[in-house]
Formats: C-alpha cells, sequence, structure tokens
C-alpha cells in the first residue's frame, strides 16, 4: 500500500537521508501501520470535532509586556555547532561551486 | 542507615531527628550507583560533585535552623530529556550527545528550590520514543529483577534506577506510557499527572499535546509529596495550568475516599494478558474490596482504536518537534556539507535511530497533503471519542482500575525486530494520555514468571485533575 517511491518522498519531505536497505525495512513498517491503522474506518465521525489533545481546552492569554532572555545570548551559542561573530553560520541555500554565491554564510 | 528502606517521608524524618546528615545519605545513593549500576546501566550521566554539594547545603541549612522542605536532600534520579543547567540532556540520541542546557526545566528548577539532590541523568529511549529503553543510542536497561529483560519505557532509567535503590525517588516523562510501563515492569510506583499539570519547559518536546513529566517513588506517598512539588502554572508553558487545589488534594480524608466507586472496564481484560498480570490485578481487586471500595463494571467502547489514534497523531507531532535538530543547531557531526540541504540529509540521517526515522516518517505521511484527512484530522476526531468514553464512565464511577501491561517485563530482543508488537505492549497506558486524564501505575507483588520471578502492577485512572482520588486510594492501598 506504499511503494518504494513513496517512501524515498517521505524521506526526502523529512530531510532524512535513507540507504536502500532502510528503505525496504521502512516500506515494510510502515505498511504493517497503515493496515493496522484501516479499523478507523469502521468509526463514523461525521459529526465528532477533532480534538488536539490536552485537558482543559480554552485559550491561554498572558499579559502583553516586555519579557526579558532567560538564555544569555553566547549561552545559547553554546548549543550551536558553528558560529561566527555571534551569529550562526550554516552552508549556503544555493550554491555553485567556487561561484560568487558559495561563500554566502 | 539502610538506604534500602528509605522513603522520601522517612528521610525527611530522619534529617530533621539527625539520625544522618543530608551528605551521609547522598554519599551512600553514590556508593550504590558505584556498585550497582554497570549490571543495570540506568544512568547516562552521573553529578556525582554536585550532588554532594547540594546535600551539604540541606546540611547548612539544619545547622542553620531553618525549616525544612520534604524534599530536602532527596536523592533524585532525573531522565535525560529534561534540563539541568551546565549538564548534558541527550534525550538518549547522538544528535544531543553532547548538548549541555543552557538553562533549568521549570520542574528542576521546583526541585531545586525544594533542595532536592540530583544524582544524575538517566537512560531512556531515543527521545522517549519507546517501550524498553532498547532505542538508547546509548546502551539498554536491564531490570534490576532480571537481567536478561528490559526495564521498560521509555523512562527506564529513572524506574530502574529507583528499583535498584540507585536514587530514592526519579523523575520520567509519560507520552503513552512511558512513565507507567516502566515502573510497573521494575516495580516501583510511577505516576503520569493531569495533562497541564507539570510544565513541559525544559522537557524535550516528542509529542506535545501528550507529553508529561511524573514521578517515580517506592511510595504512593512519595509520589504524593513529588507530584505537589512539581505541579503548577508555569508562565513558559502556554498549556500549564493553574489547577486551584483544594485541602481534599493535599489530605484528603479516608472516609471521603472510601465513597469513591472504581470501575472496571471490560475492554482491558481481554485475551493475550499474561496469567501473572491477571493474577496481580485480582489481587489488587481482591485487597481494595476488603478495604470496603465499591466496584462496578464500565465500558469504554473505543479503547481498542487507542493504538491506532496514537501512532497517527504521536509521530504526526514527533515528526514536527524534530523539524528542530537538523545539524544547524546543537551538533553537526558530518561536516563539510555544500549546501543547506545535504547538511539536513546527512545530518539528520547520522543523528536518528531507526524507530525515530520511523517515527519521524510515519508523522511526515500522516500530515502530507492528501492523507491528512484520512490519518490525521480522523485520528483527532476518534480522540475525542476516547475522551468522551472516559467522560461517560466517570458518571458512573470515580476511578477506573485496569492492567498497566499485557505481560510482566519482556526479554531484551524479544521485541525489536517487529515494530507493531512492541506498540502493542502500551495498549493499556495509551488512553489515558489521550484522554489527558491521570493515571497511577501501583506494584502488587512478584509473580513466577518462566523460571524467576517478576513484579506485577495494576492502574488506577482518575478524573481531569482528580490526582487525590488515585493517589488516596493508593494509599489505603500500600499501608494494607
Amino acid at each position: 500500500m506504499i511503494s518504494k517511491e513513496e517512501v524515498k518522498h517521505l524521506a526526502s519531505l523529512a530531510r532524512i537521508e535513507l540507504t536502500e536497505a532502510e528503505e525496504t525495512k521502512l516500506q515494510h513498517d510502515l505498511a504493517a501501520m497503515f493496515d493496522h491503522f484501516e479499523e478507523l474506518k469502521e468509526i463514523n465521525t461525521d459529526t465528532v470535532e477533532p480534538m488536539a489533545g490536552g485537558s482543559v481546552l480554552t485559550n491561554q492569554f498572558r499579559n502583553d509586556e516586555d519579557a526579558t532572555n532567560r538564555v544569555a545570548n553566547s549561552a545559547a551559542l553554546k548549543a550551536f555547532p558553528e558560529s561566527a561573530s555571534g551569529l550562526l553560520k550554516v552552508p549556503p541555500v544555493f550554491s555553485s561551486e567556487g561561484g560568487s554565491a558559495a561563500g554566502r554564510e | 542507615m539502610d538506604i534500602k528502606k528509605l522513603t522520601i517521608a522517612s528521610l525527611h524524618e530522619g534529617l530533621i531527628a539527625k539520625d544522618f546528615s543530608a551528605r551521609e545519605v547522598t554519599q551512600e545513593y553514590v556508593k550504590a550507583i558505584d556498585a550497582n549500576d554497570k549490571n543495570v546501566g540506568a544512568y547516562l550521566t552521573r553529578m556525582n560533585d554536585a550532588a554532594i554539594a547540594a546535600a551539604a547545603e540541606v546540611d547548612a541549612a539544619i545547622a542553620a535552623g531553618k525549616e525544612l522542605s520534604p524534599l530536602a536532600g532527596v536523592p533524585l534520579a532525573v531522565k535525560d530529556n529534561m534540563l539541568i543547567k551546565g549538564v548534558t540532556a541527550t534525550s538518549a540520541s547522538k544528535m544531543l550527545e553532547h548538548y549541555e542546557a543552557a538553562y533549568d526545566a521549570t520542574v528542576i528548577e521546583k526541585l531545586k528550590f525544594e533542595r532536592a539532590v540530583f544524582l544524575g541523568k538517566t537512560n531512556l529511549d531515543e527521545f522517549a520514543m519507546g517501550s524498553s529503553t532498547e532505542n538508547s543510542a546509548f546502551h539498554v536497561t536491564k531490570n534490576p529483577h532480571d537481567g536478561t529483560r528490559v526495564a521498560g519505557g521509555s523512562s527506564g532509567g529513572s524506574a530502574a534506577a529507583v528499583a535498584a535503590g540507585m536514587a530514592l525517588a526519579g523523575l520520567g516523562s509519560d507520552t503513552g506510557g512511558s512513565i507507567r510501563q516502566p515502573a510497573a515492569f521494575c516495580g516501583v510506583v510511577g505516576m503520569k499527572p493531569t495533562y497541564g499539570t507539570v510544565s513541559r519547559f525544559g522537557l524535550t518536546a516528542m509529542a506535545s499535546s501528550l507529553d508529561q513529566i511524573g514521578p517515580f517513588t517506592k511510595t504512593v506517598e512519595d509520589a504524593k509529596i513529588l507530584f505537589h512539588a512539581i505541579k503548577g502554572k508555569d508562565v513558559h508553558d502556554a498549556t500549564s495550568i493553574d489547577v486551584v487545589m483544594k485541602p481534599f488534594h493535599y489530605a484528603p480524608k479516608k472516609e471521603d475516599i472510601k465513597k469513591l466507586k472504581i470501575g472496571i472496564p471490560k475492554e482491558y481484560f481481554i485475551e493475550g494478558i499474561d496469567p501473572a498480570v491477571t493474577k496481580g490485578v485480582e489481587e489488587a481487586i481482591t485487597k481494595l474490596k476488603k478495604l470496603g471500595f465499591t466496584f462496578k463494571e464500565v465500558s469504554l467502547p473505543h479503547t481498542k482504536y487507542a493504538l491506532s489514534v496514537y501512532y497517527i497523531i504521536m509521530p504526526a507531532e514527533v515528526s514536527t518537534n524534530l523539524a528542530r535538530l537538523d545539524g544547524i543547531r546543537y551538533s553537526r557531526d558530518v561536516k563539510g556539507a555544500k549546501k543547506l540541504n545535504e547538511l539536513y540529509l546527512k545530518n539528520r540521517a547520522h543523528g536518528f535511530g531507526p524507530e525515530t526515522r520511523r517515527r519521524v516518517l510515519l508523522g511526515t505521511f500522516v500530515l502530507s497533503s492528501g492523507y491528512y484527512d484520512a490519518y490525521y484530522a480522523k485520528a483527532q476526531k476518534v480522540r475525542r471519542l476516547i475522551k468522551q468514553d472516559f467522560d461517560e464512565a466517570f458518571k458512573e464511577v470515580d476511578v477506573i482500575l485496569s492492567p498497566v501491561t499485557p505481560t510482566p517485563a519482556f526479554k531484551i530482543g524479544e521485541k525489536t525486530s517487529d515494530p507493531l508488537s512492541m506498540y502493542l505492549s502500551d495498549i493499556f497506558t495509551i488512553p489515558a494520555p489521550l484522554a489527558g486524564i491521570p493515571a497511577i501505575s501501583i506494584p502488587v507483588k512478584k509473580y513466577t514468571v518462566g523460571s524467576g520471578e517478576l513484579p506485577v502492577a495494576f492502574q488506577l485512572m482518575g478524573k481531569h485533575f482528580h490526582e487525590a482520588d488515585i493517589l488516596g486510594i493508593g494509599e489505603m492501598y500500600e499501608e494494607e
């Protein structure tokens, strides 16, 4: 009920690179789950509102006031593998090797 | 002093009577971990120096004549998905192997204020996803009663630490049973509070509409003490709720507790339950009847759909929550990516274990365009029906009693190749978090299973914010 192509597409959406063997295993595992989920079709839910969860389902408001960040910028930056001048460093979104855009970070 | 016999309540008395110092107690626990944890594998990170220092401060406070909180000097084990400032918080994932918390989770802040002592961070299934700690990226936690069996999961480390006398109490998090199931497997008390009662700030999010932090303890009385210390509204968690606790909630009168009617849901007593579990639950019911409690059969007709609902809603939330673990933040083990997309693909492949990948992909699927209504929206609707089952049942009874798990602790490796059989071990613990209600796992005793003996427990589920009901019945049960 789920094709290898669909597994590949999901992996690409989820940004996880899979090996061929992992794709096969996941195809099998997900198919077993979807078979199990079929039972939900037995239930008529036409008049049921979805429940997003929790115990008190009302909005929680706070006063619109300035708040200070509890975590210092430097402490937060420590949790990032690469940074420069107090900013995060990542590879470019688009790149042409050696091109003028490649060095942008 | 014999730490095996200590409870939170008796430790407090002993400190006040100066029978022993907080430092002595903490040192005993450090020694116990040194001696036993190589066989159990409950801890991922030890905090010996900080623990001894915190205990010394408790002794200084006693010497200065300060009033002592019931949790002062209590040595605790903390599941490694909760943040303690300056200490690693790995969630048992390679993705967070070197992540050091920059702030305290709210529950930790509260417990520090009470002068509790943290012995270390405990093992779990990666990102709290699993029922056996076999999904930990680091090691498996063994059941202290039988080293060939799992401690349960995902909070297996905290449960095993308390069961093996390597912590007086502990913290876990429960999404589909991750406190109650390991508590049952290890023979300790474990409670999942009402959703919103305890702040999730500083808990690494798994499935945000289900996750809830709760206590592991040796006694129900201790679970009550720890629960009251960590609960409360928190400005940092918009889903936390200000529950106005009436005196009944702190110290309910025995005669009021005795009036509570206990429901037995027929859908929870199905074929395939291990005879030891059946015996244990029957024993608990017999004992409660002797105490004067009345029982009534109730029906929760949508129970059998809970597993499907859970395995749609939970992965959906997982795939969303784990999107932040992208190789830009926290860790970047695979270096040299030339493009951002390549960095994501390679680091998420390297950092996430098989179960995490499975759930992220499943969640991505049920949320994707074309399948959303058939799976995610459908599951949310059936979730409401499951909650309504409880609403109806709670018109007739105050509390619902059931098994916690279909079997006692299973063998290490028994279920790892078949995810669905692993998921089925959670069928009795999944409905409570879907409905948001509180539930507690209380040990009965050990029963013969195979060639050995394993603990069996029963579960009490209560109405929203009625922790006092399940704790009250539990306390009477253990006093007997």
